[in-house]
């Protein structure tokens, strides 16, 4: 029986070509080059195509990213078979498999979202559409599209992978290819849906004048709640959805809902922890915004709009993801020495310390030679493009390339998947309820109040002594 | 044995450290950061109060407000070339067009079909643009006259920006007359408001008639802006106007924002007029920086007659392009709170925002829709507008 990627990930064994941290290196390097010649065909506004203009850019950039996603994550790589995927080279693999992730993204902006859902179902999916309204130009109705176009795919970005590191594919986790990725893809587009109807639509409904009060729902019902009608709070904390469930699916290896052991709880509280964690993070980065630029004041512009406000929540989000897939693509998720929930904070750490760094690194330095604008709050400056443009390469090299040229792929023996199998239920099993445990948790949990009220007194001090817009 | 079971223990009490700082620290965050309560950590707001002085009245006389005359031409032409963030001298837009079609110009490709022209020959200069360049008919501009009487009965005249087109702007100098209070140096400065195209690039015309004008600019200009000060043919002073407060005389200051602003530019100049028993007028460019955001800025800053804030004259960058974002309806929604009794709004603040802001209530001023400004909506061009006086 033919097994297509099934497991392939699981069963690979990467092993690097030098010692650490060349690899990592090398690999760091090649990417880099990768993202920055991608970049400028794509997406640079001085470049070829300059397509970051910005929503167009973006809207490829997150349904790239839900390509990729459904094609290893729901599809598992079907239909190409497993030895081919064993046996050919990771470049090829890369360029063949990069060119259809190419033509299914294409065909669903152009054929799904613009052709059925803009011509036979809601207009605003539709430039051409659009365009028939008195005063709209053809470059804002392309604009207003792509916006529709990518907050389905925000949601779709969270809930696609969700179901599989959350939900682990139930109920469908023994059916075969491609009927496994049908049903997921289809129930979680079905999600996606019944979603972007109750948090998205009405934002569209009110680009126009007048309000579409009797097809959405004008002012919308968050309006008091978020001190803004406009969608970016929901992308805000849709996008740290998105964040979260990769965070737990790979600094923290799906910990600590893989503590619970009957597999209906598991699964729920997976879904909706992610979902609760989500809202942590988009209530404290709105905070954090708060105390470093001061209260937002709706009906103004730029860095001191609520909207906008919420929107870069989702922005410094994506910014955590970016080192927690590094650690675990290319440093095999250091460290592991430790018991799981030490492991996980020290990773958590090095992540916040990174993340930081790539945000200061960024608004100091990405106009010079990304083609955005300076400053943090300029409507066009979108760092979720490059980030999650970084991101996509990242996840095809490790996906569809194995790594390679810093790894190389062997896969690996029964007995060493067995040892594996073992190794990860032993750490399970070593955090158990104890009363040593049960002091540290409570200990902990006192430190982690004080590591909050902590943070959020030296935030203002700390971003007082950095001059990130110079 | 009983060591072993401390080492044991301690890792154990290590482990339930981890997951307690973490589920400590996520519980906070979920519980406080959003809470009512946070609001103790914000810093409040001292107001500085800084006396700006007062004058008796100010009137404008708008110059131009249409600084393109058809959207889809010019969004076309952003579309066409990578979007709104493709610098603006890359476009081939007049006067720095060279031939080399949308999206491949440069300044110094553009400025040197023209530079020996500069700034006598205008309509020479004009002609080779028009030639070169990409829809130089779309091209219109943005002006404003600034009259001022002090307390003491002395006037002043200042001009907020130059326009665009050289044949439109000088067009609309000689309509209104400023052709002539510039040749007599009636007018003792131009304020530029940012380096966009449709403010900035109509500096010849200015030149044209009194090249000594001393320019207030804001601090952000790009290199190009700067050479094209020298190559228009300035030879006044050039004030480069930092961000924050920056009185000018009594009853008049001008404020710059730090901002970055779409197709490559950064930094936007504004300027507050206190009038005598009424309060506080706001005359912008466009106002990229939102009209919400100067009014608090204002607040936090200076100090106004009866801490009103009493009138809006200008571009307030809303749709200009008669586009549409949620966001530009919290502005709608909360411009009313600030009590502004009169709003001469007009040239980006869009037709559509305008007709919104009529529904809301809003004292909107009226306009006569003359000389190409599209609609009665708001104010256009050649209307007047007095603060602390009638026109």
């Amino acid at each position: 029986m033919e097994r297509f990627g099934t497991n392939y990930l699981e069963e690979r064994n990467l092993v690097a070509r030098w010692p650490q941290p060349i690899p990592a290196l090398v690999n760091l390097l090649f990417t880099l080059v990768i993202f920055y010649v991608t970049w400028w065909i794509f997406q640079d506004p001085r470049g070829w195509m300059r397509m970051y203009t910005p929503y167009v850019g973006y809207m490829y950039t997150r349904w790239w990213l839900i390509v990729l996603i459904w094609m290893v994550y729901l599809f598992n790589y079907w239909p190409f078979k497993r030895s081919w995927l064993e046996k050919t080279h990771p470049a090829i693999k890369g360029v063949v498999l990069t060119a259809v992730s190419f033509g299914v993204l294409y065909v669903l902006i152009k054929g799904f979202f613009e052709g059925l859902l803009g011509n036979f179902g809601l207009a605003y999916f539709n430039p051409g559409q659009l365009t028939k309204l008195p005063g709209v130009t053809e470059f804002f109705a392309i604009e207003y599209a792509a916006l529709a176009c990518l907050m389905f795919a925000a949601i779709a970005s969270w809930l696609s992978p969700a179901w599989v590191v959350a939900c682990e594919e139930a109920p469908w986790q023994d059916l075969k290819q491609p009927g496994k990725g049908v049903s997921i893809l289809v129930m979680t587009f079905f999600l996606s849906t019944v979603i972007y109807f109750m948090t998205m639509h009405s934002h569209m409904g009110i680009l126009y004048y007048p309000w579409q009060y009797f097809t959405s729902i004008a002012p919308p019902y968050w309006e008091k709640f978020a001190n803004t009608v406009s969608g970016n709070f929901h992308v805000s904390w849709i996008m740290c959805c998105t964040v979260t469930v990769w965070i737990v699916e790979t600094i923290w290896g799906r910990y600590p809902f893989n503590l619970i052991k009957r597999n209906w709880l598991r699964r729920l509280v997976a879904f909706f922890g992610i979902m609760a964690i989500a809202f942590t993070l988009h209530f404290f980065l709105y905070f954090v915004q708060e105390l470093t630029w001061g209260p937002a004041i709706r009906g103004t512009r730029r860095a001191f709009a609520p909207d906008w406000r919420w929107l870069h929540v989702g922005e410094m989000a994506v910014f955590f993801l970016v080192p927690a897939l590094f650690i675990t693509f290319y440093c095999n998720n250091w460290p592991r020495r430790f018991s799981m929930p030490v492991n996980v904070l020290i990773r958590t750490a090095i992540t916040i310390v990174a993340a930081i760094l790539l945000y200061i690194f960024y608004y100091m330095t990405s106009h010079h030679f990304l083609g955005t604008q300076k400053g943090f709050s300029h409507p066009q400056q979108f760092p979720m493009i490059p980030t999650i443009w970084l991101i996509n390469i990242w996840l095809l090299h490790h996906w569809f390339m194995d790594n390679w040229p810093g790894w190389k792929m062997v896969p690996k023996t029964a007995d060493e998947m067995a040892k594996e199998h073992e190794a990860a239920t032993a750490k399970i099993r070593d955090v158990r309820w104890n009363p040593s445990l049960g002091w540290g948790l409570g200990v902990g949990a006192v430190a982690g109040v004080v590591v909050y009220f902590l943070t959020i007194a030296l935030l203002p001090v700390f971003y007082a002594a950095i001059d990130i817009i110079k | 044995m009983s060591e072993e079971k401390r080492k044991i223990n301690r890792r154990d009490f290590f482990k339930g450290a981890a997951m307690g700082v973490m589920g400590g620290t996520l519980a906070m965050m979920g519980i406080y950061s959003y809470a009512p309560w946070r609001r103790v950590h914000f810093p409040k707001v001292e107001r500085k109060l800084a006396d700006i002085g007062a004058c008796k009245h100010i009137k404008i006389t708008n110059i131009s407000e249409t600084s393109w005359f058809e959207n889809a031409h010019l969004m076309g032409d952003i579309k066409g070339a990578g979007g709104l963030l493709v610098n603006q001298y890359d476009y081939n837009w007049p006067p720095f067009g060279d031939g080399s079609g949308l999206g491949k110009g440069s300044y110094e490709k553009g400025i040197a079909k023209i530079k020996h022209l500069l700034p006598d020959k205008l309509d020479e200069a004009w002609a080779v643009a028009e030639k070169l360049a990409v829809h130089p008919e779309n091209a219109g501009g943005y002006a404003c006259l600034i009259e001022l009487e002090e307390l003491n009965g002395q006037k002043h005249k200042y001009l907020l920006d130059t326009g665009w087109s050289y044949k439109w702007t000088d067009e609309c100098f000689k309509r209104e007359g400023i052709d002539q209070m510039l040749k007599n140096r009636e007018i003792e400065a131009l304020f530029i408001s940012h380096e966009h195209f449709d403010h900035f690039w109509g500096l010849p015309v200015t030149m044209k008639y009194d090249p000594t004008i001393t320019m207030y600019i804001p601090e952000g200009f790009y290199p190009e802006g700067l050479q094209y000060i020298q190559d228009a043919g300035h030879k006044g002073k050039v004030i480069k106007v930092k961000p924050g407060l920056n009185p000018v005389i009594a009853g008049m200051a001008s404020f710059v924002f730090a901002i970055p602003i779409i197709c490559r530019v950064y930094g936007e100049q504004s300027l507050y007029f206190n009038i005598k028993d009424k309060g506080l007028v706001s005359v912008t460019g466009c106002c990229h920086q939102s009209i919400i955001q100067f009014a608090e800025t204002a607040y936090r800053e200076i100090k106004y007659e009866n801490d009103n804030l009493y009138g809006v004259y200008g571009g307030l960058h809303i749709s200009p392009f008669e586009d549409w974002d949620p966001k530009y309806d919290d502005l709608v929604i909360s411009l009313g709170k600030y009590g502004f009794e009169k709003i001469g709004c007009n040239h980006c603040t869009g037709i559509l925002c305008a007709k919104k802001f009529i529904s809301a209530g809003y004292p909107v001023v009226e306009g006569t829709a003359r000389n190409r400004s599209k609609d009665k909506a708001y104010l256009g061009n050649g209307d007047k507008i007095g603060f602390g006086t009638e026109v």
